[in-house]
């Protein structure tokens, strides 16, 4: 008999599984262990990690005579190849409001419901309206709402119609509630300084609940405003701005428009190994991801310096170019992903500080090389274990033959291994042959658009929100779950967390302090997960698939930290059901779940060559 | 129109002015808040008619009346401090002398340190207080000056940072450490970082000099834990309370932080408690007594419970005796007591206290001019905008005044001038051992941009935002994983910093030795204890005890910018 | 002294009986402290009593929520005075302020040493800040997520005003009944002439 351990270094995760092998090649499984990843994976700061779970699966197998560093007979360790990942995103549209022709924040609490419509008159030159007048009346900072109100309510006794008032301060409703003649109030109009005046204008509010009617509509606004069909067309941009508000002010000025624009955001030239293509950023994922399958396969990317997303590519391929001691020119980015995003933005031009979705491209690039100092770790692994140490199989041969050993799993098998930076794809036909393909962009890239699409800038809650489902503590003693289902607790809720959308993770509740909806969240998180994990799944699979049919794959099983994920899994079998795979997570050795893959195939590669006696 | 009073001093309309009393107006110290005695409600610091007076009497060794109070109306620090602080044996002979005769053994010179501590065993809290309400302050410190524990005097610093970057923490107890500081504490904004911090703080400390202990203030579990593991020298945040009240609503007794004490003393980890003037008085439950003899019954209350020595000096709670007639002075008599009672005392100096120099300076003289264990219980090395103990009296920014002050009056604040030369090197040196621990551990990485930022920056404000959520999962995992102290000496070694991690591991050693346990205990760079055992304050009067000579004296007399004598065009090489 | 300035605001605030349990689920009770606006009219940096509740009330209503406004004379500790707000109040959501300033934002179910939101710093709270504390504590009470007021800090705030911080603290507690039931209070504020 012989002990061994099967090492698999991999990028966040170092995973161990101690076995005993007799001459026959039969395997007598003991344990398995798991510990962070040292360093970066395949260079010599993984010796801490390693020797780390090989002492924690030593010990676990149990106080068997022999089962310790020095009886053990040799330490596995895959070819573990350093992967360099990076994230980058550009912003490619703007929206542009000119002549402070609208307001659209959607202030929290807008007073008074209805439509009025008059001239803008700054408060202070009220006294001065004659009466008969409709007008929308423009309150500044520093007036105080008693002072407002009575202001107003001073000049409609003497006559003048106050159809809507504009207000600097968050004081809608205790306007309102001290007219005597109702009027619309929209309030916390940060610039109402620049609120044009002697300008004919709208204010609409609509019930708490309802959107606006009117300012929504291109033919409400020109009905308002006695439009013709030319000046209609021109007005189109600011209706749709408002559709869904609950309050919203129109101003009509002589050039008064809401524009959109892109954002020039510079090129990315993808290199193939016979074309080359330059795609504009800003075109979208779409176009970007129809190019690199053009240039397929791809042999190098460069971005247009001075851009976020050509400096993430320098920074990539230094990074690997230092770890590996080559030359930054000769490191190659293997791949990249883009996904479409959107990020809130303040508008330009906006009186309110209104915020608009403006799309943005996220891009994930990654690089790997076969070049890792592997004897170097062999070597000081030996020293630290004192154990013989073997450089054993190709990673994706060794995660095949793992995971063969989850119960069900047959032949032609195609594993997907779903990390934190990049997406690992393998397929074994039984001939022998194994195609094994890396791309970029997994895990990190889904927390990333999380974070910018829920503009949290707080990526730690962004990596809760993408592990752990969501609900809200609608009061301390019972959360509503994000399925609808309700939890009661014994022990009241942490304070923080009353009245909040939280995260249920390992460690507990996590309110996220923000006043997004249970829905909205949840909805981003899948849809980012969908963008980077089934897009990458069936990338993955087109290109180690016989003949690049997805469909003649039989059977795949998904393998890595995100198989543990409580809905990817999910996901990616209900996209690959079309084609009629029997897709799932691993379950190696019948036991380890996702996990141990590359460990266990090690062990039994090691237990056949044993066999063979060779 | 909404009319509100400006803040603070107001000064009624129209009436014509002083133009004196207008420039008096704008200086700093009319930004102090000043406060009327109230000694009903123990708003007062020493001299309070509804003090006790100071008694004893026992029966079979036991005492059973204290104060004037009889033991069966004992509340349960006068227990606590009946049956475990007191002396019976010395009590009687020195209850039997008055305030004023212990006040001369005090101050008298020819007086060893020695017979004066044989009375203070025996002395009750009200009788301490009496004691030292017969002394002004100069009087207090000829006393110091003597009952101070150590011979050499030392000084502490806090080194934290506002965004809890490890690698500042670092690259600024490398600093502290370098400039003379031998103790250093730090503390966080988010708890989760903590275990990263407390690296850094290890770290950075052995790399700028041998020696230098640490601490990580925190909830006192996890502090504990810290401490057990190595990854810290020693603990100070241990707060006790001079009345029963406010120890309730802490959830705690002396008995409780008296079993806490002997949970770091298992494992050989020097450890003090923490009080002050003030805290009572703040909470509302003063119980109508000054805010010194609430003082005096927490000083006793951690020689009881058998603790080697103790932070106070008011602390945080500086505000309140500041505010109040005689707060400073009373101020000293709490460390002069800690000291007096044979206690190791970290004497404060460490909270923001005055918007007025001239008053921060006034406020330090007490304790800087006689030596104290530890003048400041946390100058702070990092600006007071980084300082995550709201602030300290003094910042880097006084760093050149203090070194003046002491070359000026010969006496020795225990810090020295680096040139800049060796402190950007030190800087830069202790973020690099940190990066290689950081990578042998397998921790958020630290780039080559951040400690050329480090070396050369002031604050957090200067420097590259760290990865925030790499950083907390790396924190999260050294608690997983169990690293300890060890870890980080074959982190330091491995990564090409074996002189870092013979420090380190000579500060671990201590622990088994224990020696960090006697009272006043540091070690030298050359990593030897030097303790109230082995380094006693043997003030005799003129010509006796410590005083700045030889090599230590040629080294404060260095400073940033001296002329030379020999060529005057020029300054002495720095 | 209290100096009446032509402009400034009075505050009167007159029992109208014992405070009752509420039922009415839009509202937010406001608890003063024993001697908010009676012996003490202006908090540690004498912004006026009278503006500090206005603005209170002010953020309720702009949120379209009811405020009702409660003495307790039977403890001057913040916790207690806010806890028990909540606990008259229909929604669970209760404001607690002492005189000085010192402000809670409590929850019925919540333990009386736990909160929803404190601001401890009195003399850093402005209008501004009361008229925010009011609109979370509405908005508490009508089910949403109000993000936290900001809260600010000022490390030579303990120089200038912890022992004055301490004074009103124990002058306060000189007005405490204990035992003594909850007072339901009508607020009037008027502008001097």
């Amino acid at each position: 008999m012989g002990l061994v351990v099967g090492v698999d270094i991999g990028n966040s995760t170092t995973e161990a599984c101690a076995a005993d092998v007799a001459a026959d090649g039969t395997v007598i499984y003991l344990a398995a262990a798991l510990g962070r990843t040292t360093g970066v994976k395949g260079t010599t700061e993984n010796v801490a990690g390693v020797a780390d779970v090989v002492r924690r699966a030593l010990a676990a197998a149990g106080p068997v005579a022999g089962r310790d560093p020095a009886g053990l007979h040799a330490v596995l360790v895959n070819e573990a190849t350093p992967v360099i990942s990076g994230l980058a995103m550009e912003t490619i549209s703007e929206t542009i409001i000119t002549e402070s022709t609208m307001i659209g924040h959607n202030p929290d609490t807008p007073g008074g419901v209805g439509l009025g419509v008059g001239t803008t008159v700054a408060f202070s030159d009220l006294p001065a309206c004659a009466p008969g007048g409709e007008v929308v009346c423009v309150v500044g900072a520093g007036v105080d709402f008693e002072d407002a109100a009575a202001g107003i309510n001073a000049a409609t006794a003497r006559g003048v119609h106050v159809t809507g008032v504009i207000v600097r301060a968050d004081d809608a409703n205790l306007i309102a509630n001290r007219l005597d003649r109702p009027a619309p109030v929209v309030d916390e109009v940060t610039l109402v300084d620049r609120v044009p005046l002697g300008m004919r204008a709208a204010v609409e509010v609509a019930e708490a609940g309802r959107t606006i009617k009117t300012l929504s509509d291109c033919y409400g606004i020109a009905t308002v405003f006695r439009l013709d069909p030319e000046q209609t067309r021109m007005i189109a941009p600011v209706a749709r701005a408002l559709v869904g508000n609950r309050s919203a002010v129109v101003v009509r000025t002589p050039a008064g428009d809401v524009t959109g624009r892109r954002i020039p955001a510079g090129t990315l030239s993808l290199i193939g190994e016979t074309v080359k293509r330059t795609v504009e950023v800003d075109a979208g994922a779409d176009e970007i991801m129809a190019a690199l399958r053009r240039v397929r396969p791809l042999a190098d990317a460069v971005g247009e310096p001075g851009t976020h997303v050509g400096g993430m590519l320098a920074r990539v391929r230094d990074t690997m170019a230092r770890l590996t001691a080559t030359p930054a020119d000769a490191v190659r980015i293997q791949d990249v992903l883009a996904a479409d995003t959107f990020v809130p933005q303040r508008v330009t031009g906006g009186l309110a500080g209104e915020f608009a979705l403006e799309n943005a491209v996220a891009l994930a690039a990654m690089v790997r090389t076969t070049r890792g100092p592997m004897e170097l770790l062999a070597a000081r692994l030996r020293a630290e274990l004192g154990a013989d140490v073997l450089i054993g199989g190709v990673e994706a041969d060794m995660a095949l033959l793992g995971a063969l050993t989850t119960p069900g799993a047959g032949l032609p098998l195609a594993i997907l291994d779903l990390g934190g930076g990049s997406t690992d794809a393998a397929l074994a036909t039984g001939d022998g042959l194994v195609r094994s393909v890396h791309l970029a962009g997994a895990g990190d890239l889904v927390t990333s658009l999380i974070d910018s699409e829920l503009g949290l800038d707080d990526l730690a809650l962004a990596e809760d929100i993408k592990r752990s489902p969501l609900a809200k503590a609608e009061s301390f003693f019972h959360l509503r779950m994000e399925d609808g289902t309700v939890r009661f607790f014994r022990e009241p809720l942490p304070a923080d967390a009353f009245a909040r959308v939280v995260v249920l993770g390992d460690t507990g509740l996590r309110p996220i302090p923000t006043r997004h909806t249970v829905e909205k969240i949840r909805q981003v998180r899948r849809s980012a997960k969908r963008r980077v994990f089934v897009v990458n799944a069936l990338r993955a699979l087109e290109q180690v698939a016989p003949g690049g049919a997805v469909r003649n794959i039989g059977f795949v099983v998904v393998l890595g930290g995100s198989a543990l994920d409580f809905e990817i899994p999910d996901m990616i079998a209900e996209a690959l059901a079309e084609f009629g795979i029997v897709s799932g997570t691993g379950n190696v050795r019948g036991a380890q779940g996702p996990r141990n893959a590359v460990a266990t195939g090690l062990v039994a590669s090691h237990a056949a060559t044993r066999a063979r006696g060779d | 129109m909404t009319i509100q009073s400006a803040p603070g001093h107001q000064t009624p309309a129209a009436r014509p002015r002083s133009r004196r009393t207008e420039l008096l107006e704008q200086r700093p110290v009319n930004l102090d808040g000043f406060v009327e005695e109230w000694p009903e409600v123990g708003m007062v610091a020493m001299d309070s008619p509804y003090d006790p007076k100071g008694g004893i009497r026992l029966e079979n060794g036991t005492v059973v009346e204290m104060d004037g109070k009889a033991r069966e109306d004992f509340d349960f620090l006068d227990r606590f401090i009946a049956d475990h602080a007191i002396d019976a044996a010395a009590a009687v002979r020195a209850m039997a002398l008055s305030p004023t005769e212990i006040a001369h053994l005090l101050v008298d010179p020819k007086v060893s340190r020695q017979e004066v501590l044989s009375v203070s065993c025996g002395l009750t809290p009200a009788r301490l207080l009496e004691v030292v309400r017969t002394m002004n302050v100069v009087e207090m410190m000829m006393a110091l000056q003597k009952m101070r524990a150590r011979r050499t005097p030392a000084n502490q610093a806090h080194s934290t940072s506002a965004r809890d970057n490890p690698v500042q923490v670092a690259a600024d107890a490398a600093e502290a450490g370098l400039r003379g500081f031998r103790e250093l504490e730090t503390t966080l904004g988010v708890v989760r970082y903590a275990p990263l911090v407390a690296i850094a703080l290890q770290v950075g400390a052995q790399s700028g000099r041998p020696g230098v202990l640490t601490q990580c203030a925190l909830e006192e579990a996890t502090e504990l834990e810290l401490g057990m593991r190595g990854i810290t020298g020693y603990a100070e945040t241990i707060s006790v309370y001079g009345t029963e009240q406010v120890f309730c609503d802490g959830d705690d007794t002396p008995w409780s932080k008296a079993f806490l004490a002997s949970a770091y003393a298992s494992r050989g980890i020097k450890m003090r408690f923490t009080s002050g003037t003030g805290s009572e008085v703040q909470m509302g439950n003063a119980e109508g007594k000054s805010m010194l003899y609430l003082e005096i019954r927490c000083i006793l209350v951690a020689k009881g419970a058998g603790v080697q020595g103790l932070q106070n000096g008011s602390i945080s709670c500086i505000g309140v005796p500041g505010a109040v007639p005689a707060g400073i002075r009373a101020v000293l008599a709490e460390n002069l007591i800690a000291s007096t009672v044979d206690l190791e005392c970290a004497s404060g100096n460490d909270q923001s206290f005055s918007h007025s120099d001239m008053r921060r300076t006034a406020r330090l003289m007490p304790q800087l001019l006689p030596g104290t264990d530890f003048i400041c219980s946390g100058f702070s090395a990092v600006p007071n905008y980084d300082n995550m103990f709201a602030g300290s009296n003094l910042d880097p920014e006084d760093f050149d005044d203090w070194n003046v002050i002491q070359r000026d009056l010969q006496v020795d604040g225990a810090l020295r001038h680096v040139p800049e030369a060796e402190i950007l090197a030190a800087r830069d040196r202790a973020a690099r051992a940190l990066q290689g621990v950081f990578a042998y551990l397998g921790l958020a990485p630290i780039s080559d941009k951040e400690i050329e930022a480090v070396t050369y920056a002031h604050g957090s404000k200067e420097l590259p935002p760290r990865d925030v959520l790499e950083d907390l999962k790396s924190a999260q995992s050294v608690m997983d994983r169990g690293i300890t102290g060890l870890d980080i000496v074959k982190g330091l070694d491995a990564s090409g910093f074996p002189d870092v991690a013979e420090a380190l591991l000579g500060v671990l050693r201590q622990r088994v030795s224990g020696d960090l346990l006697h009272t006043s205990a540091i070690l030298t760079p050359e990593l030897t204890t030097l303790s109230a055992v082995n380094d006693a304050n043997d003030y005799a009067g003129p010509g006796t005890g410590y005083r700045p000579s030889g090599a230590r004296w040629e080294e404060m007399k260095r400073l940033r910018h001296v002329v030379s004598a020999r060529n005057p065009e020029q300054e002495v090489d720095r | 002294m209290t100096d009446t300035v032509a402009g400034a605001r009075t505050l009167e605030l007159r029992e109208k009986g014992p405070a009752m349990p509420g039922r009415r689920s839009d509202e937010v009770v406001v608890g003063l402290s024993p001697a908010f606006g009676d012996f003490f009219s202006k908090t540690i940096v004498g912004v006026p009593h009278a503006d500090v509740l206005r603005e209170l009330l002010a953020g309720v209503e702009e949120q379209g929520m009811h405020a009702r406004v409660v003495r307790f004379r039977a403890s001057a500790d913040l916790a207690a005075i806010a806890h028990a707000a909540a606990r008259l109040s229909g929604s669970g959501i209760g404001v607690g302020i002492l005189s000085r300033g010192t402000t809670m934002i409590h929850q019925k179910d919540l333990l009386r040493l736990s909160n929803l939101e404190l601001f401890p710093q009195a003399p850093l709270l402005d209008l501004e800040t009361f008229r925010l504390i009011g609109r979370n504590a509405a908005r508490y009470a009508k089910g949403e997520s109000p993000e936290p007021v900001p809260s600010r800090n000022d490390h030579m705030a303990r120089p200038r005003w912890q022992a004055k911080a301490a004074l009103l603290h124990i002058k306060e507690t000189e007005f405490v009944r204990p035992g003594a039931e909850p007072v339901e209070l009508d607020v009037l504020i008027r502008t001097a002439g």
